[in-house]
């Protein structure tokens, strides 16, 4: 494993690109083309997919950890981190699987980590121009108020799968729910380590397929209540 | 002479409410809770011990509720034993998700060898 001190991990650090993918065999290869081309390596946690999604993104090039049983969105993005930090990332970019994020922003998402300017970049659908449905516009909203009264703390696009996290988030992130609700939990690891956030508008991509792939209205305030639940139990 | 009289539960459900509050305080200082859960924890423990303390504080949860007499006091706490015995359930539950979560990121990880992520737990 690289260690890396503070004075020379902004040389040239090992960027990471983790993606969570549940049965996206035929999203994933393009989503791992195009990633690549920013980063150094690209994992994909095939959450117990029974589509060949893991096997395609093997041929695709990328790093493939595989969970035997479908476990959720954040136990698949925890376990990326972890295969991430072993192979010596000290920036991982998190992305969705399903393609509706426009790799072109990852540049915009990485510079103020390498700059050294925010420990973790959340990207923002909603800071520019993009056609977003209402109905996922009003999820997204209630999804940030119950992430501020769960951390207190405002984002944006905290449900965003797209995220950027520096060599500080990389070190000391560690999440323990396992479904959507890792969203919420990430504003809380940034309250809890007092990381420097940024926000950067970004492009995104709906198309019928992702919106299908998207949380029914009982499966977000089953995440809701989740999250209220942990937040008083921790 | 003012006299105040104490029943022992007016007097240990403070004391434990301060245990409590004091155990989140520290939590937050070791970073293992955030402010925001304490003040969760604190509104919590603040009623228990303010209720102990000042039962009259019930009346007006009486007044809107309608429970007055003892028939309806037994049904209430009846369901309030429920509710803790579903809460309780509902703890377990996700205690016994997240053991399960941990043995399939474990495996992932062991079958891809990359065993040296333990280091980081």
């Amino acid at each position: 494993m690289r260690h890396f001190s503070a004075s020379n991990c902004y040389a040239s650090p090992v960027i990471i690109a983790v993606i969570p993918a549940y049965n996206e065999a035929s999203r994933i290869t393009q989503v791992i083309e195009h990633a690549r081309v920013f980063v150094d390596r690209v994992i994909v946690v095939d959450d117990g997919s029974t589509d060949g999604t893991g096997e395609t993104a093997e041929r695709a090039g990328a790093f493939v950890v595989q969970h035997i049983q479908n476990s959720g969105a954040g136990a698949a993005t925890m376990t990326g981190i972890e295969a991430a930090r072993v192979l010596g990332a000290r920036i991982i970019i998190t992305l969705d699987a399903d393609g509706q994020h426009d790799p072109k922003d990852i540049p915009l998402l990485l510079n103020p980590v390498k700059e050294d300017k925010a420990d973790i970049v959340f990207a923002n659908r909603f800071g520019q121009r993009n056609r977003i449905p209402f109905v996922r516009r009003i999820f997204n909203g209630i999804g940030n108020v119950v992430t501020l009264l769960a951390t207190g703390k405002w984002v944006a696009d905290s449900q965003s799968g797209f995220k950027v996290l520096g060599p500080k988030a990389v070190d000391q992130i560690d999440l323990r729910m396992s479904g959507f609700e890792f969203c919420t939990e990430i504003v809380r690891e940034v309250v809890q380590h007092r990381w420097r956030v940024l926000e950067v508008p970004t492009k995104v991509l709906y198309s019928d397929y992702t919106l299908a792939k998207g949380q029914s209205f009982a499966g977000g305030v089953k995440t809701a209540l989740r999250i209220l639940l942990r937040s008083f139990l921790r | 002479m003012f006299t105040v009289s104490l029943t022992p539960y007016q007097i240990a459900a403070p004391i434990f409410s301060l245990f409590a509050l004091a155990y989140a305080w520290n939590l937050v200082l070791r970073q293992k809770k955030t402010i925001w859960e304490a003040c969760f924890w604190s509104i919590f423990w603040g009623a228990v011990a303010l209720i102990a303390l000042y039962p009259s504080a019930l009346s007006y949860l009486s007044a809107a509720t309608g429970i007055a007499d003892q028939e309806n006091a037994v049904l209430v706490t009846f369901l309030g034993i429920l509710f803790f015995m579903v809460f309780y359930l509902v703890i377990r539950l996700e205690e016994l998700e997240q053991r399960h979560t941990k043995v399939v990121r474990m495996l992932a990880l062991r079958d891809a060898k990359l065993e040296k992520a333990k280091e980081h737990q």
